[in-house]
């Protein structure tokens, strides 16, 4: 019975042994190895002291042990966290501090940051994963990997346990732990396996990295069926004629990833250099595809069907819309329907339904909704709508802050945010956050981060900020003061220093004039 | 030419202030360029060395390390 997702490889290592698990360029894992290995890993942290619930850090780029780690720590009992490797130290140590990592699980491609890392963070018993002796808090691999497993209690862990804490861009300043029960995950392997009637035969491209949900797919629902999922390495996921070509000699029949990524294989990829005839499923989320490329991708690849993916990372994804045909015209895509064991309304402003098509909120009530953000209980009861059924029994639905609306065909249509939150590249972005930041500098005053859009497919940040009365400071001392406390991602390409912002007749920033002098160029 | 490369990826491209770039070491798989820097490796790259770099070359082969940027561009392309 499958209750856990420690079960997912259990199973798949008795009915598929021998099959590739996971694939990574030359590397790769039979189920049977990586139940081993996991096993391993599991007793490992055991030894060290873990305790069932305790966080696991997983530091690492794209590589196979990242499922070692993944299944590793679930079956210890303990909960992972996945860390974007490309943060800057500050930001890396505020979520090890926020959920009390104690363990820490890498390779050794990492072993310049660890190092940064655990010259700060002396709360960390153990660092698993490099040979290099750092405080005598390392276990190399090997060490891991040739104990015997005799004296081996796996612990009992329940579908109602914390299996993952995911971090993501907080509105406050500081990022937010999105957490996940193995009850949660496993439905979500579950749907995604029901959408794609996946099977043991098929081979998942995975181009996301661990700490962005979309890896769930590969990591999860592939063992889920007894597939093979291939771990893209970063440098492939960055040069799209490298991609295009390992997606094809690795006859990839699932594809799931942000649209950048597909817009990158159409354009720049060589894409028709390649055979990607195995290809059942191209399926993209995380930020709205340009109709026109996806036309032409669709054109170029007519015999795989094409699936818009939509859901925020507090339940996963929740509706699909399938594309059977390339679209006829520019009209934005659906988001399509809710699918299995879901529910969704809209509601306006006052938490009324919507009628006859207007728009409103979405929520969403679902088998894979959080349990809540890690540390902030409040924060968690905002996010949540409740409708009383009976005393004692309620149903909870995810405020998504997304403002859909029902076209005809009753499927959802999206308009935008009810919030400032924004989706670049893929990125979710709390413009609010970085505002944050920048405020944290004593010479800045005054902050607003706004999306400029500078063609049809590239949106950037930009900041615009009054300083203290005599500060000096330049546009290059802001961006590198961002880049110490934000992710690459969320720091502003562009820098303007007024004196003095255009303000709303309430007295509020008015940042639709600011788009519009930066937009114009009359700034 | 290698000295060249670094400077530039030191200066404009690293996620974070790092003392020095070995040239056979990944620039892509460990953190030092990420995909936007990596557009701006290759704006830089025609700018500074008069050359033209096609989709097509832009491969982890050629891409990987400094020392692979510069073989590649020394390379005569027929």
């Amino acid at each position: 019975m499958l209750y856990n997702i420690a079960n997912l490889i259990e199973q798949s290592a008795v009915l598929f042994p021998k099959k590739d698990a996971f694939k990574c360029l030359d590397d790769s894992i039979s189920y049977q190895a990586l139940n081993s290995k996991a096993n391993k890993l599991s007793c490992c942290l055991l030894e060290q002291g873990l305790v069932r619930g305790d966080r696991v850090a997983i530091f690492m780029n794209r590589c196979l042990d990242t499922a070692v780690a993944v299944y590793g720590i679930v079956k210890s009992g303990g909960t992972f966290v996945a860390i974007d490797p490309f943060l800057p130290l500050e930001r890396i140590l505020i979520i090890l501090n926020d959920c009390e990592i104690k363990h820490i699980i890498t390779t050794p491609a990492q072993t310049r940051k660890i190092k940064l890392i655990t010259q700060n963070a002396h709360f960390l018993k153990s660092v698993i994963g490099i040979s290099e002796n750092l405080d005598g808090k390392t276990i190399s691999w090997d060490k891991v990997f040739s104990q015997t497993l005799d004296n081996y209690l796996p612990p009992k862990i329940l579908e109602h346990d914390l299996a993952s804490i995911l971090y993501t861009s907080g509105s406050t300043g500081s990022p937010k732990g999105i957490m996940h029960s193995h009850h949660s995950l496993l439905s979500l392997a579950k749907l995604e396996a029901d959408l794609h009637h996946s099977n043991d035969s098929d081979i998942i491209g995975n181009f996301a990295p661990l700490h962005f949900d979309q890896s769930l797919f590969g990591y999860l629902s592939g063992p889920l069926v007894g597939a093979t999922t291939v771990i893209f390495p970063d440098a492939y996921v960055k040069l799209p004629a490298s991609l295009s070509a390992l997606v094809a000699k690795e006859k990839i029949t699932i594809w799931f990833s942000v649209p950048l990524i597909l817009i990158q294989v159409l354009l720049n990829g060589e894409i028709d250099n390649y055979d990607f005839s195995a290809l059942r499923w191209v399926r993209f989320g995380g930020e709205v595809f340009p109709v026109k490329l996806l036309r032409q991708l669709m054109l170029k690849w007519p015999h795989a069907k094409f699936i818009n993916s939509y859901g925020p990372s507090e339940l996963a994804r929740c509706t699909y819309y399938i594309l059977e045909q390339p679209p006829e015209t520019d009209d934005p895509i659906p988001l399509g329907t809710v699918w299995k064991n879901t529910e969704y309304k809209i509601l306006d402003t006052s938490d009324q339904e919507v009628k006859n098509g207007q728009s409103g909120e979405l929520v969403i009530r679902t088998a894979t909704m959080m349990i809540g953000y890690w540390n902030r209980k409040e924060l968690t009861e905002q996010s949540f709508f409740k409708i009383e059924v009976a005393p004692g029994y309620e149903h909870v639905y995810y405020k998504t802050g997304d403002l859909v609306y029902e076209n005809d065909k009753k499927e959802l249509m999206f308009l935008g945010r009810i919030d400032r939150q924004v989706k670049l590249r893929g990125y979710r972005i709390e413009l609010d956050e970085i505002e944050a930041i920048l405020l944290k500098n004593e010479l800045i005053t005054e902050a607003a981060v706004i999306v400029v859009k500078k063609d049809i497919e590239i949106r950037e940040l930009e900041a615009v900020v009054c300083l203290a009365d005599g500060a000096k400071m330049n546009a290059d001392e802001i961006v590198d003061f961002c880049k110490l406390l934000l992710p690459s991602y969320m720091v502003p390409q562009t820098i303007t220093i007024m004196h003095k912002f255009p303000r709303t007749g309430t007295g509020k920033v008015d940042r639709n004039k600011l788009i519009e002098l930066i937009e114009t160029q009359t700034l | 030419m290698n000295e060249k490369i670094i400077t530039y990826i030191k200066d404009e491209l690293s996620i974070e202030s790092i003392d020095s770039i070995h040239i056979d070491e990944d620039l892509l798989g460990n953190g030092i360029v990420d995909s936007l820097g990596m557009i701006k490796l290759v704006v830089f790259l025609e700018k500074e060395f008069q050359v033209t770099i096609s989709p097509e070359d832009m491969t982890v082969e050629n891409f990987n390390s400094v020392r692979s940027i510069s073989t590649y561009l020394s390379t005569p392309r027929t």
